[in-house]
């Protein structure tokens, strides 16, 4: 090898969904504008640990390489965040040239190997606040009306999420002992309610936000406006979710009779 | 609509914690405020203040209603709260994750102090001049004085930045800027109620003399 410097790396592993982690160290030759996911892709083709044995390729997920897609999120020196979006020298102008980088799966999802984890619980709780525009109805909804263009722009800045999880990696109360569903999703309400379409099931949106592992068990310590890489404002629309919420419960109580609504 | 779900208990949580126990706390540090009048007097103040509120009508009542049941509610959820979070402070040191991870420590302390308060002040005296009495005695060991003042403190912060959180729960302060301003008033409070809360504690135990503790 000409070049001699490395990029040293720890990664923690786990062989199975039961089985215990560990954790093993790679050295992969360094080249410039590398990112995490082409570092994986070294280990890949040479998976050899520091000790020059063999061992089974490093898992991890990625797909659409430019950070809109998610699944490539992991800890990176402890940080949730996406892999390919991670680049080495930029990294490296923060902890010092060769610093070895720590890899890790994020502790707040299911394993499946390695760095690989089960992300579909938010894909059901999405489903469960029903984060879409009904469209398919018994009679033409046709365009419909467009959006306000005031609303319009921060509505826009949620639309960016990916479900990548990183808000909820840092979240200190989604944990398994709460079945909450999670700071992304309740924005994710808000960009639905406001939709002029996705406004028409407003109701049955905030009845699910305030079931068991809803907007309630947010504590305001506001970890996930600080990681998520969309820069989505998550606590402003928390905030915001808090009070319809409440606006809601008030008047779901005083219209309530034996007709349901 | 009929599934289970903590929003209510939740909510109601967070209301009784203003109303009434934030008041009550408030009310509290005014009347114990009254050490603090009168220059030499202030134990007589404070003595009468005592005699008055054991004195009132239905204060029993008012105990049990305004004070007992809501800190009860409060603290026994509040307990399971505490529980449920996963504190990860050594990751993610941002300031808004330490106040939400002091919070949960203060509820902790703020139970201890509760329980030990209560029973001293409440339970194990009942005519007031003994109440003072065994208050003065006990603060006046400087080891106990840093106990309950640690236990001040505890509640003084769950309290202002209780204030805080409830703003941003009940939706009222939602943009950055509100919500910034709104930290910073409750440090403020934190400050001005700490001060207020040592001073009263520092009179009773003899600590800043001229008020007529002293000579317990
Ligand atoms: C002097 C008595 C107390 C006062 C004045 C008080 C006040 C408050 C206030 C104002 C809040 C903010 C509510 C919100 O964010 O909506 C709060 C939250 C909280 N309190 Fe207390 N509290 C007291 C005692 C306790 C005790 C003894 C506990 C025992 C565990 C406790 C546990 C909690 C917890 C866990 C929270 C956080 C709730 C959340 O973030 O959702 N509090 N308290
Ligand atoms: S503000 Fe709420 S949702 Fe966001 S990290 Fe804190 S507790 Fe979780
Ligand atoms: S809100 Fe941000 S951090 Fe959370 S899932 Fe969406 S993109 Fe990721
Ligand atoms: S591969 Fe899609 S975000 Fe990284």
């Amino acid at each position: 090898m000409a070049n001699d410097k490395v990029i040293s790396l720890r990664i923690k592993r786990q062989d199975g969904p039961k089985t215990a982690p560990y954790w093993e160290e790679f050295h992969i030759p360094y080249k410039p504008n590398m990112n995490v996911v082409s570092v994986l892709m070294e280990v890949r083709k040479n998976p050899v640990n520091l000790q020059g044995k063999a061992v089974n390729p490093v898992v991890w997920e990625c797909n659409c390489l430019e950070e809109v897609c998610g699944a490539c999120t992991m800890l990176i020196n402890g940080v949730p965040r996406q892999s390919c979006a991670a680049l080495i020298d930029k990294i490296y102008e923060q902890t010092g040239f060769g610093k070895q980088i720590t890899l890790a799966p994020l502790t707040k999802f299911p394993i499946i190997r390695d760095l690989m984890v089960d992300r579909q619980r938010m894909f059901e709780n999405l489903k469960r606040v029903k984060a879409w525009v009904n469209v398919d109805g018994s009679w033409a909804i046709n365009r419909g009306p467009r959006f306000a263009d005031r609303e319009q722009r921060w509505a826009y800045a949620i639309s960016r999420c990916m479900t990548c999880g990183c808000c909820q990696e840092a979240c200190p109360n989604v944990s398994n002992k709460s079945k909450f569903i999670g700071p992304s999703h309740i924005a994710q309400v808000r960009l639905f309610n406001t939709h002029p379409i996705g406004e028409m099931q407003k109701e049955e949106r905030l009845n699910a936000l305030m079931l068991e592992g809803g907007i309630q068990e947010c504590g305001n310590a506001q970890n996930c406006r600080q990681v998520c890489p969309k820069e989505i404002p998550l606590t402003k629309h928390i905030a915001a979710m808090n009070k319809e919420t409440i606006k809601y419960a008030f008047r779901r109580w005083r219209y309530k009779d034996s007709s349901g609504q | 609509m009929n599934e289970k779900s903590n929003f209510l208990i939740r909510r109601i949580h967070s209301l009784l914690a203003i109303i009434p126990v934030g008041l009550f706390l408030c009310v509290h540090l005014c009347l114990n405020s009254a050490s603090l009048l009168g220059g030499e007097d202030g134990y007589t103040w404070y003595l009468n203040v005592i005699k008055f509120m054991k004195s009132a009508p239905l204060v029993w009542a008012a105990e049990l209603i305004i004070i007992a049941i809501p800190i009860l509610v409060h603290m026994i959820y509040g307990l399971w709260i505490v529980y449920v979070a996963k504190n990860n402070v050594l990751n993610y040191r941002y300031g808004n994750n330490w106040a939400f991870y002091l919070q949960r420590i203060t509820a902790l302390v703020a139970t201890a102090f509760l329980v030990v308060h209560v029973i001293l002040q409440r339970f194990l005296e009942h005519e007031p001049g003994a109440v003072l009495e065994s208050l003065a005695l006990t603060l006046q060991n400087p080891l106990y004085f840093i106990l309950y003042a640690i236990g001040f403190l505890a509640v003084a912060w769950h309290f202002t930045n209780g204030l805080f959180t409830f703003l941003i729960s009940w939706g009222v302060t939602v943009g950055d800027h509100s919500q910034k301003v709104c930290r910073v008033i409750s440090l403020g409070l934190f400050v001005v109620f700490a001060c207020w809360g040592i001073a009263i504690l520092s009179v009773i135990g003899g600590f800043i003399p001229g008020f007529g503790f002293e000579n317990i």
